[in-house]
């Protein structure tokens, strides 16, 4: 055997190995191995949801909303939703971002059109309203075109944001209950609001 | 007599070197079952090689005024009643407790095991057999742990070494012949320890990390980790072949089993994905690296210098400080990292959940159970499977939760996985310095 290959043979060999294994695992993404990343909450994302009428509405809303709030505050919107999600107090910078993100995202839903009419809402609201029978049934024989007149649901949705009060929804999150009675009351202030405005408009 | 006393003989070798790193695949269990910190188990494994580090020398220069046969036998019959010690620790101070009995009687036994092999078989074989011994139980001590801990429990990792000890005792004692007194001749040889030193630092990062990567990052059982780093005591007895190809000169050998383990290390570091067979190849890189380097420098560190057992504690003391070292190295820097990843895990797992093609109701009832399990296993990377199983979901979203639970384990093997990348990487650093200490020129001796 010659003195070259007694030399190099052995560090060519373990070369040509490491290579070759470092090689296949960077070709098959070696490196890349990694959580994902949280996406810019500030480029504009398609926000879907699963569920149906307010439920969907709501869902979608609190998304776009939370994505607007991250990017004002300079965090992820999965940093900004972990945060929210565990106890303690809010700051005023939270709070007022979180509502100006709902409140462009009621924009940005009625700018792509996925912002359904009150009349499609109606039947769906009614049935959890603390309302009595007669008047719901009345409420509910209302023709969609009037219904659609009278509320606009951007507007009654901008009206809820204002009227709510995030910091208590937020201190409570785990008691839906609570949760929902106090959205139920800021839509229903929220709806006889709009319908004053509309009247006060007509006179 | 000689034909079943030297391979006794033999076998405690590799099982006194094997204890180094049994208990690693152990320590998961060990930390559950004795009610232990991660800070505190650690040192189940650090005790054992300090010890064994600190007392191999003062251990082997004491050695010179006494029999071998007595020394031996006595080394043995500590490192057996310490392992039946050890299996029967009921508190983890008690472990560490026993574990360090176990290195004094394990330096010991490996000492005078050294001479009473070169009785039986020789010299350069006595040598030979006690190096290559050495190197087996290293290699194969991790496999036998994940294997004994999944099979029956981690007791018996040191239940099992207690007859072979009890055995090799009268094995020892029945080794006739002369043994005479050997004054201090040789200097110790000193790049020969320090890289070997270096090496088992680095190597700590494979045999140490990359299980625990494969049972807590990758939520594999013992017995599959186990299988899975056999790779590298196989592809260890793989190189001697790829040596008697290619013939190279010794600083060559050695040379280029460090470039192998710092590539076999790097690319650890890298896996494209969780899947097992990612780590075959960085690992047969390992265990080649490892055939090439450990025995050859264990070899030259006794080559020729007397007295003998007094070399053989350097080399003990040089590997075994070496795996205390890689560990002191090593142990913070995963720590830290796994910390770290924390966050980025846990925006991911929001992330998932967010967009998860569920229902909102379902979605808040996902997220609220995954809160309440991960809030219960602080510090562990998280199982998320009970978060799912407690789930009362509709028939039609289970498909979409299945799929979801799938997507966020995966993101915690990322999680996990880029949290051991550094640690490997600095193990690779550290076989690379190994490798300068072994191609630096030589000082010139002057007349």
């Amino acid at each position: 055997m010659n003195t070259f290959v007694r030399r190099a043979g052995m560090p060519l060999a373990a070369l040509v190995l490491v290579g070759a294994v470092l090689a296949v695992q960077i070709a098959n993404g070696g490196g890349t191995f990694e959580p994902l990343r949280p996406a810019d909450p500030c480029a504009e994302r398609v926000v879907v949801s699963k569920s149906d009428g307010i439920e969907g509405v709501t869902e979608r809303l609190v998304l776009l909303g939370v994505d607007g709030a991250a990017c004002q505050l300079g965090v992820s919107r999965e940093a900004l939703t972990l945060k929210l999600g565990q106890p303690g107090t809010r700051t005023h910078r939270e709070i007022a971002a979180l509502r100006d993100g709902l409140r462009s995202a009621v924009g940005r839903m009625k700018e792509d059109g996925s912002l359904p009419l009150a009349s499609e809402l109606v039947d769906e609201a009614l049935d959890s309203a603390d309302l009595n029978g007669l008047l719901k049934r009345a409420i509910r024989a209302l023709p969609d075109s009037f219904i659609n007149k009278a509320l606009k649901t951007d507007d009654v949705l901008l009206r809820t944001i204002d009227d709510l009060d995030l910091r208590a929804i937020l201190a409570n999150l785990s008691d839906q209950g609570d949760l929902n009675q106090q959205v139920e009351a800021a839509v229903t202030q929220a709806v006889k609001d709009s319908l004053k405005a509309r009247l006060r408009g007509l006179l | 007599m000689r034909r079943v006393v030297a391979p006794l003989l033999a076998v405690t070798v590799a099982l006194v070197l094997a204890d180094s790193a049994v208990v690693t695949l152990a320590l998961p269990d060990i930390l559950k079952h004795l009610d232990a910190s991660v800070g505190q188990v650690a040192w189940v494994l650090i005790a054992y090689n300090l010890v064994l580090g600190l007392f191999a020398v003062p251990a082997a220069t004491g050695f010179g005024r006494a029999q071998p046969q007595i020394i031996s036998a006595v080394g043995i019959a500590v490192f057996a009643g310490a392992s039946a010690w050890c299996a029967m620790a009921g508190s983890i101070d008690m472990l560490i407790a026993a574990r360090c009995v176990q290195a004094l009687g394990g330096a010991l036994a490996l000492i005078g095991c050294l001479e009473l092999m070169v009785e039986a078989w020789g010299e350069r074989r006595g040598v030979a057999v006690w190096v290559s011994a050495g190197l087996a139980g290293t290699a194969i001590g991790p496999v036998a742990g994940g294997l004994l801990t999944q099979a029956i429990s981690w007791q018996a990792i040191f239940v099992v070494q207690v007859p072979f000890a009890v055995l090799a005792v009268p094995a020892a004692l029945a080794v006739r012949g002369t043994f005479p007194l050997v004054q201090d001749r040789h200097r110790p040889a000193i790049r020969a320890n320090l890289t070997l030193a270096i090496l088992s630092a680095a190597l700590t990062a494979a045999s140490f990390l990359l299980v625990l990567l494969l049972v807590e990052g990758w939520r594999h059982s013992p017995a599959i980790a186990a299988l899975t780093v056999s790779v590298v005591p196989v592809a260890a007895l793989a190189s001697r072949p790829l040596a008697r190809l290619l013939r190279p000169s010794p600083e060559v050998e050695v040379a280029a089993g460090c470039l192998l383990i710092a590539g076999g290390l790097a690319a650890l570091a890298i896996p494209p994905s969780a899947h097992l067979a990612w780590t075959i190849a960085p690992q047969a890189l390992v265990g080649l690296g490892l055939g090439l380097t450990v025995d050859q420098l264990t070899s030259r560190a006794m080559d020729m210098r007397l007295p003998r057992a007094q070399h053989a504690g350097w080399t003990i003391s040089a590997r075994h400080l070496g795996v205390v070292i890689g560990l002191a190295i090593l142990t913070p820097v995963f720590t830290a990292d796994l910390q770290n990843a924390q966050a980025p895990a846990q925006e991911a797992i929001a992330s998932l959940v967010i967009d998860a093609p569920l229902t909102a109701q379902d979605k808040i009832a996902v997220a609220q159970a995954l809160g309440d399990e991960l809030s219960q296993q602080q510090g562990d990377i998280p199982d998320l499977h009970p978060a799912f199983a407690k789930l009362e979901l509709d028939a039609a979203e289970r498909p979409a939760a299945a799929a979801l639970e799938r997507d966020l384990n995966t993101q915690l093997e990322r999680a996990a996985t880029r949290a051991f990348r550094d640690s490997f990487l600095l193990g690779a650093g550290l076989a690379l310095i190994a490798l300068l200490t072994v191609i630096a020129p030589r000082r010139r001796r002057t007349a």
